[in-house]
């Protein structure tokens, strides 16, 4: 892993396309301002973890013995606005 | 082409068929091919890989859920479903969104960045 120090206000160039900047820092938080071309794909590390998880999960649930997908009644499904009541 | 899927046994397919996926799923970037096989004539859908013909992810519309979900132009949005015996544990996934354009037959994955979208959002109520 490369390990570089920055000051509030520098950048760190990767490639010729993207940069770093650090934005902020403040009690133990540091917040980056990302450029980069549209087709990279930014996320936050524990959020891709998570999604991947979840992913890996779904997988998994094909393999058990689960209700039948096509019998489901997708007229009770819980729409979204549901939550705010 | 033919495949040999978990779900849906032998399946024989024309090549022109094939859902493209360049960046891959998240967690499994490395296939990129995949055959949109849709279930009935309900609003479930298998997004089966090519190259790896036993993986399989079942997805279900998401405009079935939300009449506002964040739409891509020309773009179908999925979301992938972790399947339960019982339907009450049944979720499906809103943070990231499988965009599917069936006409040009490519496909990607995006991570919403909203807190109104849950990884994990039951698909049906107790």
């Amino acid at each position: 892993m490369l390990i570089l120090t920055r000051k509030f206000n520098e950048e760190i160039k990767i490639g010729s396309e993207i940069i770093v900047k650090v934005l902020a820092i403040s009690d133990g938080q540091v917040k980056l301002g990302i450029t980069a071309p549209e087709n990279v794909e930014i996320f936050r590390g524990e959020i891709y973890e998570k999604v991947k998880q979840a992913t890996i999960e779904a997988l998994l649930s094909t393999k058990q013995k689960t209700a039948d997908l096509s019998k489901l009644e997708l007229n009770k499904i819980r729409k979204i606005i549901d939550r705010n009541e | 082409m033919k495949i040999r899927t978990n779900q849906f046994g032998v399946i024989e397919f024309d090549s022109n068929i094939i859902i493209k996926f360049e960046s891959g799923i998240l967690g499994f970037e490395k296939l990129k091919d995949y055959l949109l096989i849709k279930v009935n004539n309900n609003d479930i859908f298998w997004l089966n890989s090519i190259e790896e013909p036993e993986i399989g992810f079942p997805m279900i519309s998401l405009r079935l859920i939300d009449d506002y979900y964040p739409r891509e132009k020309d773009h179908d949005a999925f979301g992938i479903v972790v399947m339960n015996h019982d339907i009450l544990k049944i979720t499906v996934n809103l943070k990231a969104p499988v965009y599917i354009n069936q006409t040009t037959k490519s496909g990607y994955q995006k991570i919403l960045d909203s807190d109104k979208y849950p990884v994990k959002y039951n698909l049906f109520n107790g």
